[in-house]
């Protein structure tokens, strides 16, 4: 989607419907980092729409930080799969791919191909936004196998630990010992170990983080889709705790990604040296076009 | 029946601060609005009723955070 495209003619203007217009008159497209960016949310109209996730659930909350951080919003496409987190991915003003069980980074493979042959003058970033299930068990070898063949996209996994969307069964991210469906005497075996298999797999960009600093999250996510365009894959995997499966209090939900931070998603970066060149580039000549 | 989050503008309005819209997991539900009204020293947050889910997030970040208490669960009216 271009700008051009998405504003109304004048006439036809109130006929459309009410969000659609709040969205051109007052969304982000086509405006600076600086206005709307994360620093500002609440103060303009947000790129996600009303979406039916849980009341207090962590991965909408970083959802909507995605969305917020985009560098280039109206030249954007997001590829999902099934999971919690495409019920509010695919209700922002964002073009949504859905990717059928866990295919979500091999379609991102071919959209990013495509793209570069349609638009050669213009950049369009491809992030894939999937959970653990859909990322590290169902779509496992398809996320390896783009990351290998090093395409060029962002690739955002969204750890609950769990799959929170069917109703509580273990998945590859689960940690050891976990009483969940499926696993009623505690889960056999351990984590995958996600970063250790992006950085081995050639990704250039990689974090580990729960997003507790709203900056720091925006951060990592805008360094990862300017790494994507030109270096290679960039995979960012972040803590969205399922508040309904691990019965988390929705009051205590940040509290418990804080606790998470302590611990097994203390924050971790990874970039090769050409990534880290070109960070130092971008954020030397525009401080505020990264942070 | 159930809650959501009032803003109470008076004293949220005495503090620079919009902390609580940061964390808010629904979009567009806590708003901040900067502009400047008569007798209050700094913008406000407020809520979008129809959209919060009552999740209280806000209510951790105010109270138990930050120390402030501006924000706190009431029970949704017909008015």
């Amino acid at each position: 989607m271009s700008l051009r495209y998405m504003t109304p003619a004048s006439k036809f203007k109130r006929y459309l419907p009410k969000d659609y217009v709040e969205l051109v008159d007052y969304g982000p497209f086509g405006r600076k980092y600086s206005e709307v960016g994360v620093k500002n949310m609440g103060a303009y109209k947000e790129l996600v729409e009303e979406h039916p996730m849980c009341s207090g659930c962590w991965m909408a909350y970083y959802i909507k930080i995605i969305f917020a951080a985009l560098p280039n919003p109206e030249d954007t496409v997001t590829i999902g799969t099934a999971g919690c987190g495409r019920l509010a991915i695919s209700q922002a003003a964002v073009p949504f791919i859905y990717g059928n069980y866990g295919d979500q980074n091999a379609m991102a493979s071919g959209i990013t191909r495509a793209f570069r042959l349609r638009f050669p003058d213009r950049q369009k970033d491809v992030i894939t936004i999937a959970g653990d299930g859909g990322m590290m068990d169902i779509g496992f070898s398809m996320t390896m196998h783009a990351w290998f063949r090093r395409e060029r996209f962002t690739t955002i996994m969204l750890d609950n630990e769990v799959y929170g969307n069917t109703g509580g069964q273990e998945s590859g991210m689960s940690v050891e010992g976990a009483v969940l469906k499926m696993s009623p005497k505690g889960k056999n075996f351990g984590k995958m170990p996600a970063m250790q298999l992006a950085i081995t797999a050639g990704c250039v960009y990689v974090v580990k983080m729960s997003p507790t600093n709203i900056n720091k999250a925006a951060k990592a996510i805008r360094r990862a889709i300017f790494a994507a365009r030109n270096l290679g894959p960039t995979f960012i995997h972040v803590y969205t705790s399922c508040n309904i499966e691990y019965s988390i209090p929705t009051p205590d939900v940040f509290k418990d990604a804080k606790e998470m931070e302590k611990g097994r998603f203390a924050f971790e970066e990874f970039m090769t040296p050409e990534a880290k060149e070109l960070f130092a580039q971008i954020e030397s000549k525009t401080k505020r076009e990264v942070s | 029946m159930y809650y959501v989050a009032k803003v109470n503008s008076e004293m949220c309005s005495t503090y620079k601060c919009n902390m609580c819209t940061l964390y808010c997991p629904e979009p567009n539900t806590l708003m901040f609005d900067s502009a400047k009204v008569e007798g209050r020293e700094h913008g406000t947050s407020w809520v979008d009723e129809d959209r919060c889910k009552g999740c209280a997030i806000c209510v951790y970040v105010c109270s138990d955070l930050l120390n402030r208490d501006c924000i706190e669960m009431a029970m949704v009216t017909a008015e």
